[in-house]
Formats: C-alpha cells, sequence, structure tokens
C-alpha cells in the first residue's frame, strides 16, 4: 500500500494520523546534495523571474549567466557613487538597495542627500551605463543590512557582442525597453509638470 | 549618506591583498626569467590569435571545437616554416661568419682612406681610439652570441613544449582566469579596475597584432625583394629587418645596417647596393605610408615625442625588449593617466 493511500484511507476512518512531515529537513537535505542547487543553475532561474528577459529562451539565459559577476555588499556599503564613471548594469540577487540622489541648495553651500527609493530583489539599476560612451552615475546606489547583486559590465557586453550577437542583441533590446518605459514615464511626467506651471501662471497673472 | 564613509577594515584588507598578490605574482615572473620569459611569450601569441577563436564560434563550431582549431593550426603554421626555414637560417648564419672578417677588413679599409683623406685635406688627425674601440665592442657582442647559442638552443627547446601549453590553457580558461581574478577585486575598484583592464588589454591585444602584421610584410616585401635581386643571405636579411622592425623609429635603420654592409663588401658600391638601398627604402616608405597609419597609429594615439621618450627610457632600463615594450607600457600609462584625470577634475 503507497504512502499516500494509507494517508487517505486513515484520514476517511478519522484514524490519528502520522507527524507531519519534515519539509523543512527534506528540504535541507536536497540542497545540500552537492550536485544540485549549485549558485550557476540558479542564476538563470534568477534571470527567468526577471520581466524585461522573457523573451529569453533558458539556453540563452545559461549563456548569459556566464558573463555576470556575483557581487556581495556589507550593509551600508556603497555600490556605486553618484558622479563616478560607471560602466555597470546591476540586478538584484538578494537583499535592498537604497538609490540616494545628493543635490546642492542653489546657493551652492548646502549638501544634502535625499533617499529616492529602496530596490529589492528582481529590480534592476545602472543600465544607462551600458549604454552610455562615459557614463556618469546621476546617483548613488548603497547597499541596506548587506545584499548581493549580479552585475554585468561594458566589457562583458563587448564580450557577448563578439561570441553570442544574437544574446547581445537581445539584451540590448531589454535594455532599450527599460530606458524607453523610463524615457515614458518622464514625458509624461514633464507633460504633467508644464501643465502645473501654464496653470499656476495662470493664477498668477489672474491675481495681478 | 552620501560623504565619503572611511574605508572598512575588512574592505581595506582586500584592497591591501589583492594589490599584494599582484605585486607578488609580478616579482615572481621577472626574477624567475626562465618560467616569466615563456608566460610573457604566451600572452603574446594568446592575444594575438585569441580573436579567431570568436570568429569560428560564430560559424556555429562551439568552444572547444574553435579553440582546438586555432590552436592546431597555430601548431602547424608555425611548425611547419620551422622545419622548412630553420635548416635554412641556420645554414645562412653559419656561412655569415665566414663573411665576417671580410665585412670586417672592408670596414678598416675604408675607414683608413677616409681617415688619409680628411688629414689631406684638413691636416686633422683623426685618433684611432675610437673605431678599434667600436670594432673590438662588435666582435666581443658577436662572439658572446656565438657563445650563448647552446643555453639559447636549450631554452628554446624548453620554451617549444612550455609555450604552447600555456597559450593552450590561456585559451581554454582564459575566461575562468579573469573571473577568479575579478572575483578577488574589491568591491570599491571593481568597476575601475575591471573596466581600465579590459581596456589596456584590449589595447595591448591590438598593438601587437598590429606590429606583427607590420614585421611580417616589412619582412616579406624585403626577403623577396633581395631575392629578386639575387643577393646572398636574403632571407636572413629579410627577417632581420622583420624583428627589428618591431623596434619603433631605431628598428628600420637597425635591420638595414647589416644588409648594406654585407652589401658593400661583397658587391662594392655599384647597382647592386642602390638597387638594396632603393628595396629598404621602398619597404620602409610601405610601412611608413600604408601599414604603420592603417594599422598601428590608430590603436595608439601616442604624440610622437612620447613615442621617442619611452623608447629611450624603455631601452636605458630593459634595453631592446625595453624598446620593444615601451610603447604599449606607454600607452597603458597614458590609459591611467586619463582615467585618474576623469576621476579627479571631471567626475566627483
Amino acid at each position: 500500500m503507497s504512502y499516500e493511500d494509507e494517508i487517505g484511507r486513515k484520514i476517511e476512518r478519522s484514524e490519528p494520523l502520522p507527524k507531519r512531515l519534515e519539509i523543512n529537513v527534506l528540504k535541507y537535505f536536497w540542497q545540500s546534495n552537492p550536485l544540485i542547487g549549485k549558485k550557476s543553475d540558479s542564476v538563470p532561474r534568477f534571470l527567468r523571474k526577471i520581466e524585461v528577459l522573457k523573451n529569453f529562451s533558458e539556453n540563452e539565459l545559461r549563456i548569459l549567466s556566464h558573463f555576470m559577476h556575483f557581487r556581495s555588499f556589507n550593509a551600508g556599503e556603497t555600490v556605486f557613487k553618484q558622479g563616478d564613471l560607471g560602466v555597470g548594469f546591476y540586478l538584484i540577487y538578494s537583499g535592498y538597495t537604497d538609490i540616494v540622489v545628493a543635490s546642492t541648495s542653489p546657493s551652492g553651500d548646502e549638501k544634502k542627500s535625499d533617499h529616492l527609493l529602496t530596490l529589492e530583489k528582481y529590480d534592476y539599476f545602472g543600465e544607462l551605463a551600458l549604454l552610455q560612451e562615459n557614463s556618469v552615475r546621476n546617483a548613488s546606489a548603497i547597499s541596506r543590512q548587506g545584499c548581493e547583486l549580479l552585475g554585468l559590465f561594458k566589457p562583458d557586453m563587448d564580450e557577448l557582442i563578439n561570441h553570442y550577437p544574437l544574446i547581445a542583441a537581445k539584451l540590448l533590446q531589454s535594455i532599450s525597453l527599460i530606458v524607453a518605459n523610463r524615457l515614458f514615464s518622464l514625458t509624461v511626467e514633464v507633460q504633467e509638470l508644464k501643465y502645473k506651471i501654464v496653470s499656476l501662471e495662470k493664477e498668477n497673472d489672474a491675481g495681478e | 549618506m552620501l560623504e565619503s564613509k572611511p574605508i572598512p577594515k575588512r574592505e581595506k584588507f582586500k584592497l591591501g591583498f589583492f594589490f599584494g598578490l599582484f605585486t607578488f605574482v609580478f616579482a615572481l615572473l621577472v626574477s624567475m626569467p626562465r618560467v616569466g620569459v615563456p608566460v610573457l611569450l604566451g600572452y603574446v601569441i594568446y592575444l594575438i590569435i585569441s580573436p579567431a577563436v570568436p570568429t569560428l564560434e560564430k560559424i556555429g563550431i562551439n568552444r572547444t571545437g574553435s579553440i582546438w582549431i586555432v590552436f592546431s593550426s597555430l601548431i602547424f603554421f608555425s611548425t611547419y616554416p620551422f622545419i622548412k626555414i630553420v635548416p635554412t637560417v641556420t645554414a645562412e648564419a653559419e656561412n655569415i661568419q665566414y663573411y665576417l672578417p671580410k665585412v670586417e677588413r672592408y670596414v678598416t679599409e675604408k675607414y683608413s682612406e677616409f681617415r688619409e683623406e680628411v688629414k689631406e685635406k684638413t691636416s686633422f688627425e683623426i685618433s684611432d681610439k675610437y673605431f678599434l674601440q667600436a670594432v673590438e665592442w662588435v666582435r666581443g657582442a658577436s662572439t658572446k652570441v656565438l657563445l650563448n647559442a647552446p643555453k639559447l638552443v636549450a631554452s628554446f627547446i624548453e620554451w617549444v613544449f612550455l609555450i604552447p601549453l600555456i597559450v593552450f590553457f590561456l585559451l581554454k580558461d582564459g575566461r575562468a582566469f579573469k573571473v577568479g581574478i575579478l572575483r578577488l577585486t574589491p568591491n570599491s575598484i571593481f568597476e575601475r579596475f575591471y573596466n581600465l583592464s579590459h581596456q589596456f588589454n584590449k589595447k595591448l591585444g591590438d598593438y601587437i597584432f598590429a606590429k606583427f602584421v607590420e614585421a611580417s610584410i616589412v619582412g616579406i616585401v624585403i626577403t623577396s625583394g633581395l631575392l629578386i635581386l639575387n643577393v646572398r643571405f636574403a632571407l636572413l636579411f629579410g627577417l632581420i629587418s622583420a624583428f627589428t622592425n618591431i623596434i619603433p623609429y631605431l628598428g628600420p635603420a637597425l635591420g638595414f645596417v647589416p644588409a648594406i654592409l654585407f652589401a658593400l663588401a661583397e658587391y662594392g658600391g655599384g647597382t647592386t647596393l642602390g638597387a638594396i638601398i632603393t628595396l629598404f627604402l621602398v619597404a620602409n616608405a610601405i610601412d611608413i605610408a600604408i601599414v604603420f597609419p592603417i594599422l598601428v597609429s590608430k590603436i595608439v594615439d601616442l604624440h610622437p615625442l612620447t613615442v621617442v621618450v619611452s623608447v629611450i627610457l624603455g631601452s636605458q632600463w630593459l634595453g631592446i625588449i625595453g624598446m620593444i615594450i615601451s610603447i604599449p607600457m606607454a600607452a597603458a600609462v597614458k590609459l591611467i593617466i586619463q582615467e585618474v584625470y576623469k576621476e579627479v577634475y571631471q567626475g566627483g
């Protein structure tokens, strides 16, 4: 008699069930198997969950993962600083990253930094560095509580173009998608701001 | 939050370890030329042939297959000429020692004639001292080369086995080495280090490839020209001019001297000499007007003055090898200075 049948019969007869299976222990033994669950396997699986990489096949994701670099950061460690020259595009594998923008007051003597947003697992940042020639970071990225990032850098992009032009084209398409989406939302925002300015000017004129 | 925080102790340790490791490996290679030289040569060959691998991969051959094809063709194309050319060159090199006294006699003769003439016309006697010193130096240097020949042959045989091994594993595991080094790179310098080392490697590879092509073109033109002119030791002089061509500015002239001296001694100042001089001028004109601007100058955009100064500095420190590596080194220094400039003056 199979285990399932036995459980089914016990439920029917409302007999006491055997002790609950320790899923966590099973999972531990399963994951500690040296043949499975390596990081190199989990990276493509991680990439599969990134929305903009959805047009990649499994094999393409596997190849792409060979060109990416695993970097881990301690709590409060800077990933990159605003104003630095950047060559890397990062995906958050685990943990959180704060994006912070420093601005100088009009008088020029007061510097303040604004916390812009916090990114979490499956988010990405720094994509412009792959596209621009001498890309200057326009915000800082700081690890919160420690994080693990997957980075793709300009030299990797060059190598990808040379070795796997198809994958490089798909990746550039994905990055263009990110940039296009951002541009679109920026345009909408600019339009809204313009409208606000015009209406404020009108109010001002009417007030005078 | 943005103010630069003091570098944490762990990061400091990582930085120290990383640069310490680099210095250690570099010092090890420099202090042990028996390992260092083949590693350097293997790396140079790797830089020359590695662009062929992605080209083969693009036509659908897998990575291992491409590496095997590139590697076996390297072995074939480097051994075949060796088997064919080495005996000829060795024979020529052996023969030339019988001609050396002739050249020496000729030079001495010409020198005393010149001295007489100067004395006659200006009643000024040129001292023999410098001339004798020069002859002595040349004689000493050539004896030294001949005496060191067995040692060179021994290390050459060692290299024949070692260099292909190094090239093969660089082709096969180059990326794994790179990933390993990058894994050790501390976070605070990662992006800069990766970008800089990539650019430097690319520049060095392009430069070495361009120089290799340039030297081959000059060597082929001169060898075939000398063969057409039916000059003895055509192959040897062609090889010499190809090798010396690697040295910027001074190289072409250095390659020119032995052939001219030999021609003067053997054929006198007749039409053959004129033809040889024209040949060398044409070869250098092709080099300067066509090959150099198309191939080399675009890769290392250094000011001519910088090139001259770095070649002199290189020769001061490391002799001929210094002259050869001076240009890529200067290009690397320029790259680093540019990066620091961007970092300090434009960024931040």
